[in-house]
């Protein structure tokens, strides 16, 4: 492996870092979006979100990336690689963290929400100073868990051409017929970034401890 | 917490559900690179500004990357083609997949790749000015056992899914069946791309991969220790670039690019270059 | 439209082949992997440090490995050390040892959480060793751990789908080859996605089932 090839792994490593964060980005809030539309109990939207989660959640990365990139041209949407990977990704992820904060809507107390209803307090105050900020540091270890799984999932991108890692370090193999070296490169790069994320996590429980219920 | 405890329990954070999704498709949409995917008449693409084509990301010598360029016979035939074509080629690297359902799908004007023309793509597909002669040949290991293609009977052969060389290489199956009573190969492993199949060859894992005489060339070109190439399997055709049928406009761009660069014999030297032969007796059209 | 979905009626023996690839896989690693997993479980929490810290180490490495690398590893890795196996069993083995780490990782969290008076009781009644863990312990865990299992096993349907790179002829695999001679991307992979949903809903289902049994006796 000639330093060039070191290069183009770590390149892989800048696309699969941009991915993932950008799909995690937007994931999350999109999650905690239909998260809150099965909570309220939103009469149609409800029956949508039920059936979107259990599809995507059984539906391999692989197969939805290739679906949104060869399929759908055919109803006039055509993206290029990477956008069509980010919404592959973001779809995907947003379904499961749609999951992991409806848990923790359902198990908030009720009687912090029935006092705040008690106090008059208009919906968005309510949902900004009393619900989030105890269902985010309650969601966050499951978010986090999540993150790290997306980030293990972005080689699944690699079949429509973006060359991420795990594309790159098969690149390097094919070349120069001696594929475990910029394979365990490649684990050694994926090892880093979860690692930062799963440091990143500690650091934020560490600062903001999950207050003891009343 | 089924049970509506006063007027504003309806459903609480309505508003904020949709805002939400609102965001976050506006920023996916955002992103750009979202274009209704039709295939262009000329109008379209004058008005567009650039021709989209797809190419193989890793088919020697057609199509390959090499220290982080595009490059390879139809990669420089592509450089040539620019200059007197008259509008921007804005070039899509992916895996043979995609390339021509891309183009059925409208995604991409031309598939500037290496193109087998068979009778079944001219029926969906309309060919440019052919870029070079192809035949199908099958390849082996040194020192394989494999010394005919009759030999091919009870072994597993690899080829690219989707590809030309595939169709040819089920016909040559079927023929072997005829021939030998019902045997045939043994099984035929369809892989993504074909440097994963000559790995696979070079393990052991397939006795023989099927593939243009010329790719075949070039590869034992890099490893005449390791490979060996056999004989031919398939007919002969051609090579060419291809695009939706009925799609004349683009169709008539390229073509005068193209018969320009033979005229002027750049396309020859670039054969010789990447191909190491080259083809002069080719027809203008092959439609 | 309805003609593309037509093709890939016509080529329903290949659409077959890959749906039996996928369930076979999803069979061979779900009951080997329970069974190492298992059998894992009491490495990770034995008192001796070494063994533990072996496993807890095995168990760490497929966490922070993607699916895809591991799988590329043992497929080239393994003819270097002299064992060549066929795509799928490559593919097959690599779910196995991927998906072990899981389920005693799984495994491990249910036993914890077992209640301490009940296996103070077991042993009270003479029961120790491997017969306390087979007639006591394990029936507990796995009754707890069944919903994390059915997540693993959906989770081992998704990762199936990744040995479409090293060629093995699953499902994904199949549908890709289809939409490529054929040229119907989108019929191929939306009838792709809604096998994979009717395979999942029948895990999830046969788990439920199975969960209502669980909570009838569990602890």
């Amino acid at each position: 492996m000639n330093a060039y090839d070191y290069w183009s792994i770590a390149q892989g490593a800048l696309a699969t870092v941009v991915l993932s964060v950008v799909s995690i980005l937007l994931g999350v809030p999109l999650g905690l979006g239909l998260a809150l539309i099965r909570w309220a109990r939103v009469p149609f939207f409800n029956r949508i979100v039920i059936a979107y989660v259990s599809l995507i959640r059984s539906c391999p990365a692989v197969t939805l990336t290739l679906l949104i990139f060869f399929a759908l041209p055919q109803f006039g949407l055509s993206l290029d690689p990477t956008p069509a990977a980010i919404l592959a990704l973001t779809i995907s992820t947003a379904a499961f963290n749609c999951e992991i904060w409806r848990a923790a809507l359902m198990n908030f107390p009720r009687d912090q929400y029935d006092a705040a209803l008690a106090f008059a307090m208009p919906r968005a105050l309510r949902f900004r100073r009393i619900v989030m900020p105890q269902i985010w540091r309650a969601s966050l270890p499951g978010l986090v868990n999540e993150m790290t799984l997306q980030i293990k999932s972005t080689p699944a991108v690699a079949v429509i051409g973006i060359v991420e890692i795990t594309r790159a370090a098969l690149r390097v193999g094919a070349r120069t017929y001696d594929p475990l070296p910029p394979f365990a490169f490649a684990l050694v790069l994926y090892g880093l970034i979860v690692f930062v994320l799963i440091k990143a996590q500690r650091v934020i429980e560490r600062r903001q401890p999950v207050e003891a219920r009343a | 917490m089924s049970v509506r405890l006063t007027r504003s329990d309806r459903g609480p954070f309505k508003r904020r559900n949709v805002v939400t999704c609102l965001r976050a498709f506006a920023l996916v949409a955002a992103l750009g690179c979202v274009h209704g995917a039709h295939a262009g008449s000329a109008e379209d693409i004058k008005a567009r500004g650039y021709l989209s084509v797809a190419t193989e990301d890793d088919y020697n010598p057609f199509e390959f990357v090499e220290d982080g360029k595009n490059t390879g016979y139809d990669n420089d035939l592509l450089a040539l083609v620019r200059k007197k074509i008259g509008v921007d080629v804005k070039q899509q690297v992916m895996p043979w997949s995609g390339i021509l359902p891309g183009v059925t799908t409208g995604k991409y004007d031309m598939a500037l790749t290496a193109v087998l023309v068979t009778d079944e793509r001219k029926k969906i597909f309309d060919f440019a000015s052919p870029t070079c002669e192809s035949i199908t040949y099958y390849a082996t290991k040194k020192g394989s056992s494999i010394k005919t293609p009759d030999d091919l009977v009870g072994k597993v052969v690899g080829a690219e899914t989707g590809s030309a060389m595939l169709a040819d290489l089920k016909l040559f199956d079927e023929a072997l069946k005829k021939k030998h009573g019902g045997n045939g190969i043994k099984q035929i492993i369809e892989y993504q791309s074909y440097p994963e199949a000559y790995q696979d060859l070079g393990l052991g894992r397939v006795d023989a991969v099927a593939n243009t005489q010329i790719s075949l060339n070039s590869l034992i070109k890099t490893r005449p220790d390791v490979f060996v190439i056999g004989q031919a399997i398939g007919k002969p055709t051609y090579i060419a670039w291809a695009v939706k049928k009925g799609n004349g406009d683009v169709l008539k761009m390229v073509d005068t690019a193209l018969l320009e660069l033979r005229k002027s014999g750049e396309m020859y030297q670039l054969q010789q270059k990447w191909l190491g032969a080259s083809y002069k007796d080719m027809p203008q059209s092959v439609n | 439209m309805m003609a593309h979905f037509l093709i890939v009626w016509q080529q329903r023996a290949d659409v077959l082949s890959g749906l039996l690839d996928t369930l076979s896989l999803l069979a061979v690693a779900a009951v080997a992997s329970l069974v190492l997993g298992a059998l894992l479980t009491p490495a990770l929490m034995s008192k001796r440090a070494a063994i533990a810290r072996l496993a807890t180490l095995y168990v760490d490495a497929m966490r922070c490995a993607p699916f895809l690398l591991f799988v590329y590893l043992i497929y080239f890795g393994l003819p270097t050390a002299g064992i060549r196996l066929s795509n799928w069993w490559a593919g097959a083995i690599a779910l196995i040892l991927y998906n072990t780490a899981y389920m005693a990782e799984l495994l491990r969290g249910a036993w914890v959480g077992l209640p301490t008076p009940m296996i103070e009781a077991a042993r009270a009644y003479g029961f120790h060793g491997f017969g306390l863990v087979r007639r006591i312990i394990f029936p507990q865990v796995f009754t707890v751990a069944l919903p994390m299992i059915g997540n693993q096993l959906v989770q081992i349907v998704k990762d199936s789908a990744f040995l479409t790179v090293i060629a093995v002829g699953e499902l994904t695999h199949q549908m890709n080859g289809i939409q490529a001679t054929y040229f119907i991307p989108f019929a191929a992979f939306v009838t792709a996605v809604l096998l994979y949903w009717a395979i999942c809903l029948v895990i999830e289902g046969g788990s439920g089932i199975l969960s209502r049994f669980a909570e009838e006796r569990r602890a």
